[in-house]
């Protein structure tokens, strides 16, 4: 399996990729932001129209910064308060997605862009991998600085701020690191699945964690597991990694809802 | 003691799906085992058509397996995903031939990854042919229906995605001429590429496919058909329109991802009226639902023919396919 360099490159993503999906997602979870980041993922198809009309070679650059864009606006009008978050962010990312495929089928023209749809890890070439280190290391270094506080707003953020946590600040620097995971991931696992990657692991790991720190952990390991066997069994078996990968992480989804319910 | 029995069922469920996979896995790959001997010539061709020519112009020839990328079922290649499968075989490859002309759109991922395979492209062959070259036609947006749209169009190619519509129509393949020129484009391709192949037999099985092809019957719809105005629901069928000298005034190029507005349609339909269209070729697929519109809205009758993209995978598949498409036309008139 290992003399191909595609299968080389593509299990360095993976291993890459997918104990960030395990780290994220638990605040994801946590945050019940499960709904943002899909609305996150989806607007990637208008960040690529974006760079489409502006005549951007590099899509991926188009679609960070309108993800970062539309995450930091989505948190802004959902400070306002003026509608529910959930009706908000479907509204945005129905816009969004409407938005994208409105450009990019004129003239016919979609089926050109419709591999984002599904993802394709197996022509993930050097650099877009350097890419990934310099991601893996940015959100480490942002984790390890900001765990705590980000985890005593996800309790109770009125009490965070209490203790001079600036709440907006953090939320906004988290908006824009799953927005930053999710545009630079999001041509390797697909729109359709990104989300189920992020919040499968997490899911699993919190159905029968006791504290942050075990959820963490196994959250990371659940995904790091998917990621490995999902690639195992597309790589011999010859279907799409993407759903393989979701496949795995949604049965130990399961197994561990029925293991804690039972607790 | 609870902690450690959540960790042992951690631990066995981890385990549990470990075990299952590979054991699924490895029925599934008993099962499914069909490698070529491992000291053949690997040649990877790309889609349908050019898997049946290069099976015919390597016909009778040892040591030699031919291989298709794309599944027997998939469509047309243009938004066609490479699988573990595609790559495992890429990198056996002695040499892919391809269509060419932007039909393969992951030709560059291949490339990247394996930049010393040699690349066989039929359509540059033919493009670089002269007196077929002339032959070529343009895609869809060189249409009536979509000249504004070429300039929009335009930037769009400079992305990294890329469309066998953008400029040029890559379906030569429906046009047994060019067919036949795409056949001597693998031939010259195996030669320079110095596989050890036989150059007088490559090129003795080209002749003789190449009398095979001139068996194809028209059926005299190069008399009945010829000058009259036809349109087409793909814009494969652009071509067999020019192998029955027929003129094309109307292409919507209908896939499975295409959506047309309703000024399109009435467009459409617009021009088949105005330049007296009695026959439209259309795909069933992707074309039925179009096609019944036309019917109702038109005096025009619609046929339903093949692309060749799918098939039996069979080295006789393309005189049958396109001897059947040119009974159905006959038989619509």
């Amino acid at each position: 399996m290992f003399s191909y360099a595609f299968m080389v490159r593509a299990t360095i993503a993976i291993l890459l990729i997918s104990p960030l999906f395990g780290m994220v997602g638990t605040m994801i979870v946590q945050k019940r932001m499960a709904y943002f980041s899909d609305a996150l993922g989806h607007s990637a198809l208008t960040g690529i129209a974006a760079g489409v009309i502006m005549g951007i070679g590099n899509t991926t650059v188009s679609m960070i910064v309108f993800g970062i864009c539309f995450a930091l606006l989505l948190n802004y009008i959902s400070r306002k308060g003026l509608s529910s978050s959930d009706t908000l962010i479907s509204v945005f990312a129905s816009c969004a997605t409407a938005l994208g495929l409105a450009i990019l089928s004129r003239g016919g023209s979609f089926s050109n862009y419709s591999a984002i749809l599904v993802g394709d890890i197996l022509s993930i070439t050097v650099a877009e991998i350097v890419q990934l280190i310099a991601l893996f290391i940015i959100i480490l270094v942002f984790w390890c600085i900001s765990i705590n506080r980000l985890t005593a707003i996800s309790i109770h953020a009125t009490l965070a701020k209490s203790r001079s946590i600036s709440v907006r600040v953090m939320e906004d620097a988290f908006a824009v690191l799953i927005a930053l995971l999710v545009m630079l991931s999001i041509k390797w696992v697909g729109i359709l699945l990104i989300n189920a990657l992020l919040i499968l692991p997490a899911a699993s790991s919190r159905n029968i964690s006791e504290n942050f720190r075990e959820y963490t952990y196994l959250s990371i390991i659940f995904s790091i597991f998917s990621g490995v066997a999902g690639l195992f069994v597309s790589y011999y078996t010859d279907m799409a990694t993407g759903p393989m990968i979701v496949i795995i992480a949604s049965v130990i989804y399961f197994a561990t809802y029925i293991y804690g319910k039972d607790r | 003691m609870l902690r450690k029995t959540k960790y042992l069922f951690v631990l066995l469920l981890l385990i549990s799906i470990s075990v299952v996979c590979t054991c699924g896995t490895f029925f599934y790959v008993k099962l499914n085992n069909n490698a070529a001997a491992s000291d053949d010539l690997l040649i990877m061709t790309s889609c349908n058509p050019v898997y049946i020519a290069t099976l015919n112009v390597v016909d009778g020839i040892d040591g030699i397996t031919v291989q298709n990328l794309s599944q027997p079922t998939t469509g047309c290649l243009h938004d066609y995903t490479l699988t573990t499968e595609d790559m495992k075989n890429l990198s056996k490859a002695d040499v892919l031939v391809v269509n060419g002309g932007g039909m393969e759109g992951y030709l560059e991922d291949v490339i990247a990854a394996y930049p010393k395979l040699p690349i066989i492209d039929t359509y540059e062959y033919v493009e670089h042919s002269p007196g077929f070259d002339a032959l070529l036609l343009a895609g869809e947006e060189g249409d009536h229906e979509h000249e504004e749209a070429d300039e929009e169009h335009h930037e769009e190619s400079e992305e990294e995605h890329h469309h066998h519509d953008h400029g040029e129509n890559s379906h030569l393949w429906m046009n047994e001429i060019l067919y036949n020129t795409q056949a001597a484009g693998i031939v010259n391709g195996l030669v320079e590429a110095d596989l050890g192949i036989d150059e007088n037999v490559l090129l003795s099985n080209l002749k003789s496919y190449g009398e095979k092809l001139e068996t194809i019957d028209k059926q005299g719809l190069d008399n009945k058909l010829k000058g009259q105005n036809v349109a087409v629901l793909h814009a494969a069928f652009a071509y067999t329109a020019q192998s029955i000298g027929a003129n094309v005034v109307a292409t919507m190029d209908l896939d499975e991802e295409r959506q047309v507005s309703a000024g399109e349609v009435s467009e459409f339909l617009d021009v088949i009226r105005d330049n007296d269209v009695k026959i439209v070729f259309a795909e069933y697929d992707y074309g039925n639902a179009m096609g019944k519109l036309i019917e109702e809205q038109t005096d025009a009758k619609v046929v339903y023919l093949e692309t060749l993209v799918h098939g039996s995978y069979s080295a006789d598949d393309y005189v049958k396919v396109i001897n059947e498409n040119y009974s159905k036309i006959n038989n619509t008139l």
